[in-house]
């Protein structure tokens, strides 16, 4: 069913075909920013919805002051060691889960409670811990993220072919050999599945913690932009924060294609 | 052997919560003692007495319930268009041209990130907190289930026009079926988003609601409030994930 136009193309030469689906494909887009654009000032005041040209001179300003940079830095700093932290955290935990009983045990109690809360409702905990910035926006990034990736790591640990565990016991291979050098490598796959889940929750997480309890970051920059009236501002920045969490889901996938090569 | 199996069911629950009770006897005992501030960690004890005062005034059932109707009518919404554009994309082709690009830029946006647009543009009331819900949990339910309409076999569709089939028969009969294992999939994600979406609108822009309730107790210096919310916060997220299993279970036996 996917372009049901093919045929109607066929005519042109090959070299052309390409760019003419590029542009047949997103025509739709291109339609809803012309309507945006006609609608901002006419249907709605152009205070409330500003246009996109409005909004992209605001975002080249944005960038060629230098301006965003600093906060855009702070949103990333928290965001990368919260999900740092929990890869580090959850591989190691969710390996050891599914390896053994006792860890499971000890740990399977705590990850049931917080699993049905969602975990931006911990912000205002965090607040009470670590007060306001980047303390509580790092931990509630880390606990956000750290259930899918735990649960990745540990299904996947789990269910190691058992044949190549056999192998390698057969050939002498024990203990910590065992995990570095079969359990681990045939875990990663599922480990990078797990942190391509986590992404969107990471930005999710973050933004949430900087709308409730920062005075930095692109999150607040949205929230007092739109406070102070300044809406082309508020904006921009949502276009800037959804095209790095845009960049980062879509360069992790290639990275992940170039990298995991052995399965 | 009645009773060597209840005996392991015993054993099996020990081993499985005895680290919830060293950690809640750990979190007394050090609160009790004075060993951290009260504002960061207030005892256990003091945080349930707290959870019952508050559920037992009518607070607690009351800002839950402000939540859940944003959150579930909200759901309600988006879940009823996300079907429709699913299988509207699924099925036609004009339809898949004019939404996938739509959805390929909407879905990675961080949704949260429009509470500034929807308190601009509708206000701070239930009205924009629902609308903002609906459009946020839409983008999953679409997705999922157009993923899963697409995925048909074609020769039900056959078999099915062969033998007569009405359009309007198609749909019901073939069609949402078909695409209901993804829009299960689809309320998997949108019901916490559902209730994120919420929680982080209430903090923002107060209005009741356990979001508001729960970031009072910061503002106030009262931590037993921001503990005892989230122990309701808790006790909800169980309840609608349970209600979820049983509607996967039950309308998803044939699968």
């Amino acid at each position: 069913m996917a372009h049901a136009d093919t045929g109607s193309l066929g005519v042109l030469p090959r070299r052309f075909q390409h760019a003419t689906r590029l542009i047949v494909d997103w025509i739709p887009l291109a339609i809803v920013v012309v309507l945006w654009e006609f609608a901002s000032g006419t249907a709605v005041p152009a205070d409330v919805l500003p246009s996109p040209v409005t909004v992209s001179v605001q975002i080249a300003d944005l960038l060629a002051t230098g301006e965003i940079f600093s906060h855009l830095f702070v949103s990333l700093f928290r965001f990368g060691v919260g999900l740092g932290l929990s890869i580090a955290v959850g591989v190691v935990l969710g390996i050891g889960m599914a390896r053994s009983a006792p860890i499971e045990n000890f740990f399977d109690v705590f990850l049931s409670m917080l699993y049905p809360i969602p975990k931006v409702a911990l912000v205002p905990l965090a607040m009470l811990w670590l007060g306001v910035g980047t303390g509580p926006a790092v931990l509630v990034v880390f606990l956000a993220c750290l259930l899918p990736i735990i649960m990745n790591s540990y299904n996947a640990a789990g269910d190691v072919d058992q044949n190549l565990v056999w192998s390698a016991k057969m050939m002498g291979t024990e203990g910590w050999e065992l995990l570095r050098k079969v359990v681990i490598p045939a875990t990663i796959p599922h480990i990078l599945t797990g942190i391509r889940q986590a992404i969107p929750i990471a930005f999710i997480a973050l933004v949430s913690a900087e709308l409730v309890a920062s005075y930095e970051g692109i999150g607040y920059l949205i929230l007092e932009a739109g406070q102070v009236g300044n809406y082309s501002l508020m904006f921009a920045n949502i276009v800037v924060i959804s095209a790095v969490a845009y960049a980062f889901v879509t360069g992790f996938e290639i990275a992940r294609d170039r990298v995991v090569v052995w399965t | 052997m009645d009773v060597t199996y209840a005996r392991d069911d015993v054993v099996t629950f020990t081993k499985s919560i005895y680290s919830l009770i060293i950690f809640l006897v750990l979190w007394e005992a050090v609160a009790q003692m004075g060993l951290v501030y009260y504002y960061y960690l207030p005892p256990l004890s003091d945080v349930l007495a707290r959870f019952v005062e508050l559920t037992l005034s009518g607070e607690i059932p009351y800002h839950s319930y402000l939540t859940l109707r944003r959150a579930l009518v909200g759901l309600v919404i988006g879940t009823v268009f996300g079907i429709l554009v699913g299988i509207l994309i699924a099925r036609n082709a004009v339809a898949e041209w004019f939404f996938d690009p739509i959805i390929k830029i909407g879905y990675p946006i961080p949704i949260i990130a429009l509470v500034p647009v929807f308190m601009l543009w509708f206000g701070i009331g239930d009205q924009s907190k629902i609308i903002m819900v609906a459009i946020g949990t839409f983008w999953p339910i679409a997705v999922n289930a157009r993923n899963s309409a697409q995925r048909i076999d074609k020769n039900y569709i056959r078999s099915a026009r062969m033998m007569g089939t009405s359009d309007r028969r198609l749909l019901w009969r073939v069609v949402f079926p078909a695409a209901s294992p993804g829009i299960v999939t689809g309320l998997q994600i949108a019901l916490p988003l559902s209730l994120i979406i919420t929680f982080v609108f209430e903090m923002v822009a107060g209005g009741g609601g356990l979001g508001a309730l729960e970031i009072e107790g910061v503002r106030t210096f009262d931590p037993t409030q921001v503990y005892a919310t989230i122990i309701a916060i808790m006790l909800i997220g169980i309840a609608l994930d349970r209600a979820l299993r049983l509607l996967r279970n039950h309308y998803l036996r044939w699968v």
